[in-house]
């Protein structure tokens, strides 16, 4: 499994996800440029983000997965008009993706350059590691 | 239902600004708002006061001061009540989920009027410091929420994704912007009447691409309050009324997006909750004589016109653009003016296009009115139509 591209970025996450017990693995992961989540033990659905159990079949048996990083942009748009917190990064660009693992995640898009992304670019996971931490984005395949 | 269950009055406050800074040493306050809609709508369905068991409120937003709104104003109205007093919430759905709670204690038999009414009141705050807050609503906090997104990206992101599977035109989804201010014209709860041009649409800034300010909501407060009574109640006031005649519910047990890769811009909880709603009143969406929808961007509007049966998957926008959905088009929608131009004070919305539905059915939307209206439909949502509610009805004279 190739690990995620990790792009230093100056000062504090705007808005920082919480960590529970189980959420902190997905985090502690993300750190060290890996993307993980649950799959179901009994009928083997991925599920995002991780639980304890499978939402689809309720089963509580799951097991910690790699997801492969590589997607699709299913869709995408540029805010310009921001939450306060966010109002020195705008305008940025949000992306829903299709992952190859058959899994929809909705995420920030990273530029590689001035253009826009389209929709069906191939795109893949990269952790932005922030001073108090990760997050984790997109960004067109090179 | 065990009972019929008719609208018979609605009065709401023109949509816009109402709520001042907290600093202003003069304020506007909700409950002082609202009982003036309360006594207005009452006059409307003209009903006794003592008739009234039931008041299902939409929850407030977090800027009003007074908690416990709906028992303050049990109070405020001295209204005692043996069917029920409460507040419900559900996002952009909350006005229709007082609307139909108060069908339901008609129909149920715990009361023969219900009161469905509230406010939403937020133009106090600023658009920026009022997103750090409504971001929670449209996101997971902690896995989404974290990377920016803002209620509408979501639906700029139907936009870009609708575009590109269907092939409309930027100008094809603006026009609804042109369309529901046209409308809106005519309304006087409107906050926006001026006519605008699709130059003017296509000119604006962007708030979230493709979607510029006028193809957005503004921000606006609103109050707004809904009676329903049995039909036997309808019918002995002697006045014109709507009569539901079919309700459809469905949520998708997903919030914004699931993990599972959907058609996003399908609208699917639209669909299925229209077709039961139609199922119950014996329609098929053709009869419709005009939809009232809850429809926060042009993209949405375009999106709900094809997932309930108005218009073919794939041509809404085209469709909209070449007149279908404007007044003396093939199935007016938002005669109102819409939620970009007649105006959105979230929480209440959907009771403002029941109002509007009302004046239709009764004939009384002067410029605005659709000939012969007999059958409407209203419907309104929460997310990215993660849920949809649906309320047919159909003029009684």
């Amino acid at each position: 499994m190739s690990k995620l591209d990790i792009i230093e970025c100056q000062g504090k996450r705007a808005y920082p996800p919480r960590r529970s017990e189980l959420t902190a693995q997905f985090w502690d992961a993300l750190a060290e440029g890996r993307f993980l989540s649950t799959r179901c033990d009994a009928c083997q659905k991925l599920t995002f983000p991780p639980k304890s159990f499978c939402p689809h079949c309720w089963n509580q048996a799951v097991t910690w997965v790699d997801v492969p990083k590589k997607g699709t942009v299913y869709s995408s748009t540029t805010v310009h008009i921001a939450p306060a917190i966010f109002g020195h990064e705008a305008p940025y660009d949000v992306c829903i993706v299709d992952l190859d693992a058959g899994m929809r995640i909705a995420t920030r898009l990273i530029r590689r350059d001035a253009h826009a992304v389209q929709v069906g670019t191939r795109v893949e996971l990269v952790v932005l590691k922030y001073e108090d931490g990760p997050l984790f984005a997109v960004r067109a395949v090179a | 239902m065990s009972r019929s269950v008719a609208v018979i009055g609605g009065a709401a406050v023109p949509c816009g600004k109402l709520m001042e800074r907290p600093d202003a040493p003069l304020q506007v306050l909700e409950h002082e708002v609202l009982a003036r809609c309360v006594l207005d709508a009452v006059r409307d369905a003209g009903i006794e006061k003592s008739r009234i068991g039931s008041l299902v409120f939409s929850h407030p937003r977090v800027y009003t001061r007074q908690l416990y709104f709906a028992t303050f104003m049990a109070h405020y109205l001295r209204l005692p009540a043996d069917g029920i007093v409460m507040e419900v919430l559900g996002n952009g759905m909350t006005g229709g989920l007082a609307f139909d709670q108060a069908v339901d204690q008609v129909a149920n038999g715990r009361a023969d009027v219900a009161l469905a009414l509230g406010t939403s009141f937020e133009m106090g705050a600023d658009t920026a410091a009022h997103l750090n807050n409504t971001m929670r609503a449209t996101g997971d906090v902690d896995f989404q929420s974290s990377c920016g997104f803002t209620p509408i990206a979501w639906y700029a992101m139907d936009a870009v994704r609708y575009m590109h599977e269907f092939k409309a035109t930027r100008e094809q989804i603006a026009s609804v912007a042109v369309k529901n201010r046209m409308h809106a014209a005519h309304n006087p709860l409107a906050q926006y009447r001026k006519p605008i041009t699709l130059a003017e649409v296509m000119s604006q800034r962007m708030i979230v691409e493709p979607l510029g300010l006028l193809e957005v909501p503004p921000r606006s407060d609103g109050a707004a309050c809904v009676v329903v009574a049995t039909e036997e109640v309808a019918r002995q006031t002697g006045r014109p009324y709507a009569l539901i005649r079919g309700r459809g519910f469905h949520h998708e047990g997903a919030h914004q997006i699931s993990e599972v890769p959907t058609d996003m811009t399908a609208f699917t909880p639209a669909t299925i909750a229209s077709t039961r709603a139609y199922g119950e009143a014996g329609i098929t969406a053709k009869d419709l004589d005009f939809a009232e929808i809850y429809a926060p961007c042009t993209i949405v509007e375009v999106c709900v016109s094809e997932a309930i049966g108005l218009l073919p998957r794939g041509e809404g926008a085209a469709a909209a653009a070449a007149g279908a959905t404007t007044l003396g088009g093939d199935i007016p929608i938002c005669t109102s003016g819409g939620l970009q131009s007649r105006g959105h004070p979230p929480y209440v919305t959907p009771l403002y296009n029941v109002i509007e539905a009302l004046e239709q059915l009764r004939h009384r939307a002067g410029e605005r009115q659709v000939r012969d209206a007999a059958l409407g439909l209203t419907i309104c949502e929460l997310g990215n139509y993660n849920a949809a509610l649906v309320h047919v009805m159909e003029a009684v004279a």
